[in-house]
């Protein structure tokens, strides 16, 4: 058993290094945080991997430039009219098993069918998952014996398998019955993706409503609706209003010498209006970002308004006035107070913020606009008249500002037509700046 | 500390004793008043003070026959002359109705006899509350002018004041209305907007503002208004403070809303009332300037034992009408009164009927006592326990009545809709609970204080004491606070009921010290554990109150007294489960909380938190061992 333990391990090994070789080529396609958990709980069990696609690099790794046809390619290119749908996807893969009777290069086929389900747009398609797996053929892969088992047996494609399961993972699709009975003839039950499916089956269900504050779908495309749904997706308080306070002129009216207007929007709640009104004009308040959110796939930027905190001494103590409740009192006269033997509460360091008076969304980051949008606050709250505003506005937002000069501006369509390829790549940038 | 360690009984007793003293002589110079009576705030300490409850109140002869004077007529009155179902459609008390109240004198019960009215103890102001609340549109119109209207003036009036406004008031010539309640203030006295400002020649202060809600405001020609007036204070600032005033009608100024439509009590007048630069005289100050809101307070907690009589006069009527349905009508050749289910209701009513009656002429025999005795918790909890008594057997009679209970062609409905009323009006069942409990807790926690910080400093005679009460608690030890035994208060016919009470009384006592020592001053925020005190202590209150009545009812040899016993005894007994319940959840908590901190410690005994979080476990281990040494000593001997 150790022997069978040691093989496990160098392969664990190898696999690891190929996994840390491969990082820096490829990157898989998160979609947006929750696979992560169930990512790291795979790996645990199998290897350890690094967070390394189990999509292999297609055989021939230069990319970008000239683009090597992948076999199989053609087939998904014959769509008579160019329309890239569920329909000529099912096509593709119809003619693949109809030409191809012996399946031989299902493997690469799947892979490729896999990089392809974004451009088609059936990456959250169950059916097309279970069809693409149906491509595999029958009880050929089934271990027959202990050994089998024990050994990967036909190990590249239980990680085709495990590949297609794993870009389920990542767009979210719950595997179904018959996603099972077709793995348990092609795998068998005690095999790698039989396994990962399990775990899947398994965790899923418990991720599933992990987000106490989940984002829709589909994201609106519309800018404004866009940062609308930002806005109130950071503001907890449910009275608080948006605001427009500029809507963007439509790009296709104006050409590049009239200065187009971004779109402004804002968020306040009643009590930050109240906290800004009894602002002391005396404080400066500030008005800081740009800071980052991700929506799904999306990231936007914010801006916040906000003062310091007052120093100690001068804040005011509120305190209760002695006639008040004219039925009970409103405190008690004792000597004593809880103490720290009846403190039952968690030692949490809690470092106190200043208030957030406003948050808003922008197009455009300089301080003119930022200008406007206080100039619009000022309307709802008079106070703002009398206090200082001072711009702090950084020149780069963190860390993903330095490289992604395009998602500035977030995308507004999605990626169609755009390469897995170019994706990674700038993703893979991202993550090295 | 002569009784230290080996005469832990003597020592307690001693320490208690100690505290005693210790309280009543730091607290004697500061008294003006002759020394409160409080029932209800000695429990929190595990005390039942029975020279106040036991015996039963009684009225003398002489009032006996002056109450049924009284009674006679108006009764006759209330169940021959009042049209209820037309005052409740029509939404107005007849005029005539009102004049022949009038005529009977009563508009001023409580008005002393020098100024024209008809002077009534509270007994019987009580025992008249029951026969005017056969019709709950007139009684909150009595109740409106005279437990709230008037009462400032007969509280906090001056001689000329009292002079001049009570015998017209008494007479019922004038309606008194009481206006506090503003749009934005309810019991919170700082948002008051109405506003009374010194005019320039110091004679007048000009009012303005607004008042909703006010009962008789149509009506009423006197107003006790509250008002924000500027007061300068002792150190030259000036601060904003409420006082009160009476104002007439005719002082201009003053306009009435339209009548509002409610649910219940449509024939009481309730309306807004504004004022508009009013002209109050100086001497229409009512007590002293800034000092309204102490007037407030004392109208609102005098003004509420009553309502258990009222209450129960009205239950006592709706059970008479609902057994005579009971009783007539026949479901398979059974009448309903034959069916379980239906006597269980019944019984319910009675049970809850007797309860409120003993609680509210106990508070009122109290009240009655030489000296100005406070009995604010105790009229609270008799407002609270009524009330809501009340909304759940009527709901239980209509239950009884079936289908004809909903029609509006009976009476039953309107009862329904009137007695809603009861639980918010006169300070909202929750806000007095909040008072009930904090009151009592204030009181306690001011004994208390000087040995929890003994404990705290870790005193060693008091820790021992302590844990060795706790000990004696666990072990079982019967609590006997002398209600029953060779001359105890309670008939011995209740002597497990009196037990129960003991019992409750004791683990009170012992759950108020563990939640003061818990929360200390945040307590105050705890407002579910001030709910679950409070209804402890309501229960506990009630119980008090039947056995004292039934007790004097056997040994007077009343009719019926088996019946009262059967009752007595029932109460007792849910009560004495509600109130274990609540204390295993007042409890509970505090275990949970034990067993967070202290994960090591598997077993459940588990003594005062704070003495024993000091302590490792081996010492634990080491003071239990001791005690019980010590324990099986002193039961040798």
């Amino acid at each position: 058993m150790s022997w069978a333990q040691a093989i496990l391990l160098a392969r664990g090994l190898s696999r690891g290094w190929g996994g840390i070789c491969s990082t820096a080529l490829t990157g898989a396609p998160f979609s947006q945080v929750t696979p992560q958990a169930p990512r790291g709980l795979h790996c645990s069990t199998a290897a350890h991997q690094p967070d390394s696609p189990l999509v292999p690099r297609p055989p021939e790794p230069q990319r970008g430039l000239v683009k090597a046809l992948a076999p199989h390619e053609e087939l998904f290119r014959q769509a008579p009219d160019g329309v890239r749908d569920k329909a000529s996807f099912v096509q593709a893969v119809q003619n693949f098993t109809q030409y191809n009777v012996h399946k031989r290069g299902h493997v690469d086929f799947i892979y490729l069918a896999l990089r392809k389900m974004r451009e088609y747009g059936v990456e959250r398609d169950l059916a097309i998952y279970n069809l693409l797996l149906d491509i595999f053929p029958k009880e050929v892969f089934r271990p027959r014996n202990i050994f089998h088992s024990i050994f990967l047996h036909y190990p590249r494609q239980q990680e085709c398998g495990i590949a297609v399961l794993e870009q389920m993972e990542n767009h979210g699709v719950m595997p179904n019955k018959e996603t099972e009975f077709l793995l348990t003839q092609i795998f068998g039950r005690k095999s790698y993706p039989m396994l990962k499916f399990v775990r899947m089956k398994l965790w899923f269900t418990r991720f599933k409503n992990i987000n106490p504050f989940p984002v829709p779908r589909d994201l609106p495309q519309d800018p404004v609706d866009l940062a609308r749904l930002a806005l109130r997706h950071m503001e907890p308080d449910l009275s608080a209003r948006v605001t427009v306070y500029q809507m963007p002129l439509s790009k296709d009216s104006t050409d590049a010498t009239d200065p187009t207007e971004p779109h402004i929007i804002g968020i306040q709640s009643p009590d930050q209006q109240a906290a800004l009104a009894h602002h002391d004009p005396a404080h400066p308040i500030f008005v800081e970002g740009p800071f980052s959110l991700w929506l799904r796939d999306k990231c936007v930027y914010y801006h916040i308004l906000r003062a310091d905190l007052l120093p100690p001494e001068e804040r005011e103590v509120e305190e209760i006035p002695e006639e008040w409740n004219l039925y009970y009192p409103m405190q008690l006269d004792l000597a004593y107070g809880r103490s720290s033997w009846d403190d039952y509460e968690f030692n949490i360091d809690e470092v106190e913020e200043g208030p957030v008076f406003a948050i808003c969304m922008a197009g455009a980051h300089d301080q003119a606009t930022l200008a406007k949008w206080i100039q619009g606050l000022q309307e709802t709250n008079p106070t703002l008249a009398r206090i200082p505003v001072v711009f702090r506005l950084s020149p780069s937002s963190g860390e993903l500002l330095a490289s992604s000069s395009g998602l500035e501006e977030p995308p507004l369509t999605p990626p169609e037509g755009r390469e897995e390829e170019e994706n990674n790549q700038q993703r893979q940038q991202q993550s090295q700046s | 500390m002569s009784g230290c360690g080996l005469f832990l009984r003597s020592a307690a007793a001693a320490r208690l004793g100690r505290a005693r003293v210790a309280f009543t002589a730091s607290r004697r110079p500061l008294r003006t008043s002759p020394p409160s009576q409080a029932f209800a705030k000695e429990l929190f300490l595990g005390k039942i003070e029975k020279k106040e409850v036991f015996p039963f109140p009684e009225v003398s002869q002489d009032e006996l026959n002056e109450i049924n004077q009284f009674v006679g007529p108006v009764e006759k009155f209330f169940t021959e002359e009042v049209d209820s179902q037309k005052i409740d459609r029509e939404g107005k008390i007849p005029n005539e109705t009102l004049e022949k109240l009038k005529s009977l004198g009563l508009f001023g019960m409580q008005v002393p006899e020098e100024y024209g009215g008809l002077g009534l103890s509270n007994t019987m102001y009580a025992r008249l509350g029951e026969i005017i609340s056969l019709d709950c549109s007139i009684a909150v119109t009595l109740a409106a002018h005279q437990a709230i209207g008037l009462k400032g003036i007969i509280l906090a009036g001056s001689e000329e004041q009292k002079a001049r406004y009570l015998p017209k008031l008494a007479s019922g010539e004038h309606v008194a209305a009481f206006c506090l309640t503003e749009p934005a203030s309810g019991s919170d006295a700082a948002s008051i907007r109405t506003r009374a400002t010194l005019s320039e020649d110091k004679k007048h202060y000009v009012l303005n503002g607004s008042k909703v809600w006010i009962t008789n405001g149509g009506l009423a020609s006197v107003f006790t208004v509250f008002a924000k007036t500027e007061v300068v204070d002792s150190n030259g600032s000036v601060k904003d403070k409420v006082t009160a005033f009476i104002v007439e009608r005719d002082f201009g100024g003053i306009t009435s809303g339209k009548p509002e439509d409610k649910l219940g009590i449509r024939g009481s007048n309730t309306c807004e009332v504004h004022f508009e630069n009013t002209r109050v005289p100086v001497e229409n100050v009512l007590g002293e300037v800034g000092g309204g809101f102490k007037v407030a307070m004392n109208i609102l907690n005098s003004g509420r034992f009553s309502m258990g009589s009222a209450v129960a006069g009205m239950l006592k009527k709706l059970i008479e009408m609902t057994a005579e349905y009971a009783c007539t009508r026949k479901q398979f050749n059974r009448n309903l009164s034959e069916f379980g289910l239906i006597q269980e209701k019944f019984a319910l009513m009675a049970q809850k009927a007797y309860v409120m009656e003993s609680m509210a002429y106990l508070t009122a025999g109290m009240l009655d006592q030489p000296g100005f005795p406070d009995c604010s918790i105790e009229a609270a909890m008799v407002k609270v326990f009524s009330s809501e008594a009340a909304w759940q057997c009527v709901s239980e009679a209509l239950q009884v009545l079936g289908g004809s209970g909903y029609m509006r062609d009976y009476p039953y409905e309107r009862i329904l809709r009137d007695s809603r009323i009861l639980l918010i009006f006169e300070g909202t069942n929750e806000i007095l609970r909040m008072y009930i409990a904090l009151t009592g807790l204030q009181h306690a926690g001011r004994i208390l204080t000087a040995r929890v910080k003994q404990l705290k400093q870790g005193n060693v005679t008091t820790i021992m004491e302590t844990v060795s009460q706790r000990v004696r608690d666990s072990l079982g030890r019967t609590v006997d606070l002398g209600l029953t035994g060779k001359l105890g208060a309670v008939h011995p016919s209740m002597e497990d009921s009196a037990h129960k009470l003991e019992q409750n009384v004791h683990d009170f006592s012992r759950t108020v010290e563990t939640l003061l020592l818990r929360f200390g001053k945040t307590i105050v925020e705890e407002q579910l554990v001030l709910k679950r005190v409070a209804n402890i202590l309501i229960n506990l209150y009630g119980m008090t109150a039947v056995l004292s009545r039934a007790s004097r009812s056997i040994r007077v040899g009343l009719q019926n007294h088996d019946h009262e016993v059967l009752l007595a005894n029932i109460f007792c007994t849910e009560a004495y489960y509600q109130n274990l319940f609540a204390l295993s959840q007042l409890d509970k908590s505090d275990q949970r909380r034990q067993e967070r901190r202290t994960p090591r410690s598997s077993e459940h005994w588990h003594p005062t938190p704070t003495v024993l979080t000091w302590l490792s476990p081996p010492a634990v281990g080491m003071t239990k061992w001791l005690l019980q040494q010590i324990l099986r000593k002193i039961s040798m001997n």
